[in-house]
């Protein structure tokens, strides 16, 4: 069911939900995803959080559209090579090697797509090169590495290797200032967009960093965010934000005019299935169930809400785009994935 | 010498609070006493370590999917709120009326109920236990949920009239069973689903889904009942403005807010204390608030014989110390292992271990607890790289003027910066005598670290180890 909005040249179609969550170390399923992108053939790459008493298995998840898990790599929980403490994000390059941020270890690891471990970079600090608690990270098409510098406010660019190339932020609430940003994008040119996480705003810059512009401001309405926290722009410059804190995904123009907003309507995945397979009872009970129930006045915040209805979006983070222009949302609180067709 | 007003607001804070720290005491002891009651008996702008920040940083506690983070969650706020009392209260009511993870599987809808006590705790005591009555998660605790009307189910009904509100003796058997017929169909949504989803402690596929109320008209006894002598075709909500009516129900809130806020033991003053209380339960239309301020302002209340006279409950030893130390300001990593540590002393946030809650008092001390109490208080307070610690040893510095602190001087500012704490001669001895074998403390051009702020945090790490640091 597409939810654009009039007038518009966006639609998108709800296609299906991928997930389940898992609770154990390994094996299919998510556990707290953070992050999901997409490669050239298909394979969607999902970064799993994990819980503390879960660290041992965070981990990248690989599946693909038809819902077939087709591995996972990491090295578990810690600061030695190849693993993570707190996972953030993730950016591809055009050799698909995948690079993960991780806030608590203040530093950019990289992955090949098949799983082998390869290097890591970044070393704790305010100088410039330096990271306190990475977060949103891409890659452009000249092979520039964009990374948000959450706690030190701005954003670094940086080689593909770690080497420092420029970098412009501060504290604050205006132009080019940030409040603990999160997610970051680039376009087709080499822009470069920020999910300004506690300023409840979009900037977007040029690639040396000049201020262009700025999308949003506090709230729940339309157009406003609440905690962006990640964002992906497609070929045509529509932003596709996931507006985190009111657990939704709004879709914008290149001009920052709302297009689209998604709430969320996952459906039973096919690993959903096989479990009630084997739990009859339980299919038994949700299929005598209002999932989209009627909710009493007090617990009605966007968190809330979610929290009881089972199909909306629950802790939506991320963002990511296939090649076809298809929507992948990943949801932090549902360990699941849903994707929106482009019509 | 410690004057009488420190003292008393000082206990005032331990008793609302988890005490103070020296700036707290003193920004309460410029508005005096009757204000501060009044301050923190209508709580706002608690300030707490906010929501987003803990989610981001905190999957767990995002998404409160079980047990770990859950407690870590409601001590976060504990540690950062200005609003203690609403913690407090929440805590008291969480102890009273017990709902507890181990049968729901649903932390959520549990810090739920824990969050309508925060804001309702200090309230109208009917239209508390009517919020009670339709909180999801104490329908599934208490199994109202299968209370059916053409096949009840007590449970909700007995504990509603046993243990929160007139107490066992005040009611008939019949009397239950007319209860839980008027509470049939309080009930919550897709009750079948939710019940097998938390008997089987399923998470799947995407999750828990938290529970909310749902009022089914369809399966409730709308028949005549008979209830404490009066008849009619009662509902839920009417049979608790009959309890709320009784004395038996006004004695019996009044004695366990007077344990839990005033003193362990209730003595012959304190029976006076709860029968003020049980005055003011009347005369203000069943308003806690009222009793509390009743208790607050009692002369028991502000005498010696109430200061010190409760044991610290895990909760109010841990949140203390942190409180006082000025840590876990932010989210961090292995938060977890902090909140653990009230389990291990005995008390589990969301954990009570019966409906019956928790036992206080001299029950919280054992061997074993005993050891983790000082342990955890001794390691808090005895870490100078902390801002509370540091803050400390700042006040000492300008204390000691251009000179040094004797041993004398250096114990009596120490339990005063830590409380004041009222300790015995023997016990103040001891300190002394500690102090004494490193000599004057001299704080003059200290650096972090240093012996002499070594100093400081082992003399507070052993007042942390007295037997008063257990008392509030």
């Amino acid at each position: 069911m597409s939810t654009s909005m009039s007038p518009s040249k966006i639609g998108l179609e709800y296609v299906k939900t991928i997930g389940i969550v898992n609770n154990g170390l390994n094996g299919r399923g998510f556990a707290n995803p953070y992050s999901i992108l997409v490669g050239k053939d298909g394979r969607i790459f999902v970064l799993n959080r994990c819980d503390p008493n879960r660290a041992a298995a965070i981990r990248i998840g690989i599946c693909n559209i038809d819902d077939e898990y087709l591995g996972e790599f990491g090295k578990g929980s810690g600061s030695g090579d190849g693993q993570f403490v707190w996972a953030v994000c993730m950016a591809m390059d055009r050799s698909e090697r995948i690079y993960i941020t991780d806030e608590y270890n203040h530093r950019v690891t990289i992955y090949d797509s098949s799983g082998q471990y390869i290097s890591h970079w970044g070393t704790y600090g305010a100088e410039k090169g330096q990271i306190n608690g990475p977060a949103g990270i891409a890659i452009d098409s000249q092979d520039n590495l964009f990374l948000v510098d959450q706690h030190n406010s701005r954003v670094q660019k940086f080689s593909l290797d770690g080497n420092f190339i420029g970098a412009w932020g501060s504290f604050g609430s205006g132009p080019g200032e940030f409040n603990l940003p999160w997610g970051l994008a680039t376009d087709k040119v080499g822009n470069v967009y920020v999910a300004d996480w506690r300023n409840d705003r979009i900037q977007k810059f040029s690639n040396h960093g000049e201020f262009v512009a700025q999308f949003g401001s506090s709230g729940s309405g339309e157009g406003q965010f609440q905690r962006p926290t990640g964002l992906v722009i497609d070929a045509d410059g529509y932003i596709y934000v996931a507006d985190w804190g009111n657990e939704r995904v709004q879709v914008l123009d290149s001009d920052g005019k709302l297009q689209i907003v998604l709430k969320g309507e996952a459906t039973v995945s096919k690993w959903g299935e096989e479990y009630f397979a084997s739990n009859p009872e339980e299919k038994i009970g949700r299929d005598n169930s209002d999932l989209v129930p009627e909710l009493p006045d007090h617990l009605k915040t966007a968190y809330h809400i979610s929290s009881q209805t089972e199909p909306y979006f629950w802790g939506p983070v991320g963002v990511a785009l296939d090649f076809e222009g298809n929507l992948y949302v990943v949801e932090t609180n549902r360990h699941r994935f849903q994707v929106y067709r482009r019509i | 010498m410690i004057s009488k007003d420190r003292s008393l607001m000082a206990h005032l804070l331990r008793r609302t609070g988890f005490g103070a720290n020296p700036d707290e005491l003193e920004a309460y002891l410029e508005k005096g006493y009757e204000k501060a009651v009044e301050e923190i008996l209508h709580p706002s702008d608690p300030g707490n370590m906010p929501d987003d920040l803990i989610r981001r940083y905190h999957v767990e506690q995002s998404e409160l999917r079980d047990l770990a983070g859950s407690a870590a969650y409601w001590m976060y706020r504990m540690i950062s709120t200005r609003c203690p009392m609403e913690e407090k209260i929440a805590l008291f009511w969480h102890g009273l009326f017990a709902t507890g993870y181990a049968k729901l599987n649903q932390a959520r809808s549990l810090l739920n109920q824990v969050d309508m006590f925060r804001k309702k705790g200090l309230g109208n005591y009917e239209t508390l236990l009517l919020e009670l009555s339709q909180d999801p998660a104490m329908i599934v605790w208490l199994d109202n949920n299968e209370n059916h009307s053409d096949a009840i189910n007590e449970n909700y009904g007995r504990e509603l009239l046993e243990l929160f509100s007139m107490g066992i003796g005040n009611y008939s058997e019949d009397d239950i069973k007319e209860c839980a017929r008027a509470f049939t169909g309080w009930s919550l949504g897709n009750p079948e689903y939710m019940a097998v989803r938390a008997s089987k402690d399923s998470i799947w596929p995407y999750g828990r889904i938290a529970w909310h109320f749902k009022y089914m008209e369809e399966d409730h006894d709308d028949g005549l009942k008979t209830f404490l002598g009066e008849t009619g075709k009662f509902n839920g909500e009417d049979i608790i403005s009959i309890i709320v009516k009784q004395e038996s129900t006004a004695n019996f809130i009044a004695t366990r807010l007077f344990q839990f806020f005033g003193s362990d033991e209730v003595t012959d003053e304190g029976n006076e204390v709860i029968q003020s209380m049980v005055d003011t339960y009347f005369a203000s239309g069943y308003e806690i608030r009222d009793m509390l301020w009743t208790l607050f302002n009692s002369d028991f209340f502000k005498s010696d014989n109430a200061m010190f006279s409760r044991v610290k409950n895990p909760v109010e030893m841990v949140v203390g110390a942190i409180r006082m130390a000025g840590n876990y300001q932010a989210p961090v990593l292995g938060i977890e292992q902090v909140s653990n540590t009230m389990l291990y002393m005995g008390q589990g946030l969301l954990q009570p271990p019966t409906v019956e809650g928790w036992h206080e008092g001299v029950e919280w001390i054992d061997s074993g607890s005993l050891v983790e109490r000082i342990n955890f208080a001794a390691k808090e307070l005895s870490n100078v790289n902390s801002p509370g610690i540091r803050s400390i040893i700042e006040r000492l510095e300008v204390m000691s003027g251009e000179g040094t602190l004797t041993p004398s001087d250096l114990t009596d500012q120490c339990l005063d910066l830590l409380g004041p704490i009222k300790v015995s001669d023997e016990t103040r001895n001891v300190l002394v005598q500690y102090a004494e074998l490193h000599g004057n403390l001299d704080l003059r051009g200290h650096k972090l670290g240093d012996q002499s702020e070594q100093q400081v945090g082992n003399m507070l790490r052993l007042v942390a180890a007295t037997k008063e640091y257990q008392l509030a």
